[in-house]
């Protein structure tokens, strides 16, 4: 149901392998330009099975970039090797407000179906499966999507994004509007879906607290990478500061 | 109220011509490109006067100008960052000029707002074919379409096209616009798809419920404004775009 990465010929610049073993992941010197910008620049990790990688840096350090990069929807530079066959899943940070168009989230969900009409009950019995198994009612169903709130839109987009069994999730986490008991059963829930299914994740975060809880690796980005690697070793004090900044720092840590 | 065959011809090819058009138009609406459908129906004169001046049938002229400005909206859309209405708005208007300039004095009026041409029964088998095809084409696109309105980055992570999707759509919509040009005008064609959707959108509470209100809209006010428009011996296009209005003045009143 998801994207699958097979042996497609990218466009210039664009020099994707797939590879059988291995990380389920691989970044060599990702670089992205926007014009004359440069967005990210000679970006390099790698991603094992059952990882639970966070990107972390200030806003506009290219995050969300590298994200759209790793799922091939921009022009790059540099190498993004996904194992074969891989299926990803993708959260997005928000869905932009379409007030005009009256969608319910069943119907929302019947959109990822390959089938063009019809089949709904398939697609819809899924749907209950997957919302259940992240503790979502599935009353959510019949309600139209603008009338949810963040929290309740977030887990909708989560569960459209586990349906099909993705083996990785790429998880875009709001800046604000999720309420603090909210995002900790988010948390929790993706630690679930790691555990329960070997899901792999990549998970912009905004929160360090989850970075150290959580993640087994971490990403600090600032168009550079300006660390890496597990977070008690990568991210040490002087690294937070040269990424957030002085005054940052001091926010970042509660 | 003269219930002969070029009656008969009429209402049945408006109704079909409604039909795709009132699907459409939900798509339409909700992508906000209703002054885009409009602008773009203007495209259809030139190639109504081209077809004019080489005596063939207007619908072809209209035809083949409306999905070359379509595609070319959709590629200039790609291509730069560009609204579609600010593609449509600077270039096609031009060719509401081209056209004024290219249509005979006594046949612009009404290729801007219908009743020029008789149906004939080609006409009408013509219309009722390619409506029939654009309606169910618009069914089996709907879903990839409104996933890639609602979110583009999703409709791509899950492998679809959302570029095609849309390219295809806006032939649909030139398409449907040149069936329209002999019953209803180029310029009410924009109002034929967009009214039903506006007023729909009022009632609608699911996907589904919006689509099939405006299917349902588009055909009743047809119905009635061709009614209207032989008894009263009006053109076709005005009467139907007047009874829409109606529909939506009521529709307001049912806003939740």
């Amino acid at each position: 149901m998801e994207q699958e990465k097979n042996n497609k010929n990218h466009e210039n610049h664009k020099h994707s392998k797939i590879e059988h073993t291995g990380p389920i992941l691989e970044v060599r010197d990702l670089s992205v330009s926007f014009g004359k910008e440069e967005i990210l620049k000679d970006v390099s990790f790698s991603v094992n099975d059952g990882d639970f990688l966070a990107i972390i840096g200030p806003n506009g350090a290219g995050k969300t970039v590298l994200f759209r990069a790793l799922m091939d929807f921009i022009l790059y530079d540099g190498e993004i090797k996904w194992r074969a066959g891989v299926k990803i899943g993708y959260v997005p940070q928000k869905l932009m407000e379409k007030a005009e168009l009256p969608l319910t989230v069943k119907e929302f969900f019947s959109l990822k179906s390959k089938n063009l009409f019809f089949k709904d009950k398939q697609i819809a019995n899924s749907a209950v499966h997957e919302l259940k198994s992240i503790d979502i009612d599935s009353d959510i169903l019949n309600r139209q999507l603008v009338n949810l709130s963040r929290g309740e839109l977030q887990r909708v987009l989560i569960a459209w994004a586990i349906l099909g069994h993705p083996q990785i999730l790429l998880f875009d986490e709001p800046t604000a509007g999720i309420d603090i008991a909210g995002e900790e059963s988010v948390y929790n829930m993706l630690h679930k879906l790691q555990d329960e299914r070997g899901m792999t994740i990549i998970m912009i975060s905004h929160d360090l607290n989850v970075v150290y809880r959580y993640a087994n690796n971490v990403l600090c980005l600032n168009k550079e990478r300006l660390c890496y690697g597990e977070p008690e070793h990568a991210l040490t004090n002087e690294q937070i500061k040269r990424l957030y900044g002085e005054n940052a720092f001091y926010h970042h840590l509660h | 109220m003269a219930l002969d065959n070029q009656f008969l011809l009429i209402l049945i090819s408006g109704l079909f011509t409604a039909l795709a058009a009132s699907l459409l138009g939900a798509f339409i609406v909700v992508k906000r490109m209703a002054l885009v459908g409009d602008v773009l129906s203007h495209v259809a004169l030139p190639g109504i006067g081209l077809a004019l001046m080489l005596s063939i049938d207007p619908i072809y002229g209209a035809a083949v100008f409306l999905l070359a400005a379509a595609f070319g909206t959709w590629l200039i859309e790609k291509k730069t960052a560009l609204p579609p209405e600010a593609i449509i708005g600077t270039f096609f208007t031009a060719t509401l000029a081209l056209g004024v300039l290219l249509v005979p004095n006594e046949e612009l009026f009404e290729s801007l707002f219908g009743n020029l041409f008789a149906i004939k029964k080609l006409d009408a088998v013509i219309i009722i074919a390619a409506s029939s095809m654009i309606f169910f084409l618009t069914l089996l696109l709907s879903r990839r379409l409104t996933l890639s309105i609602a979110a583009p980055d999703l409709s791509k992570s899950a492998g679809f096209r959302p570029d095609f999707s849309y390219l295809a759509f806006l032939l649909l919509f030139a398409l449907s616009v040149a069936l329209g040009i002999k019953l209803i005008g180029s310029v009410l064609m924009g109002a034929l798809t967009i009214l039903p959707a506006v007023s729909a959108r009022n009632f609608a509470w699911s996907l589904k419920s919006f689509l099939v209100f405006s299917i349902i809209f588009g055909f009743i006010m047809t119905f009635i404004g061709i009614l209207i428009s032989a008894v009263f011996n009006f053109p076709p296009g005005p009467a139907v775009i007047l009874t829409g209005i109606i529909f939506f003045i009521i529709s307001l009143f049912f806003k939740k």
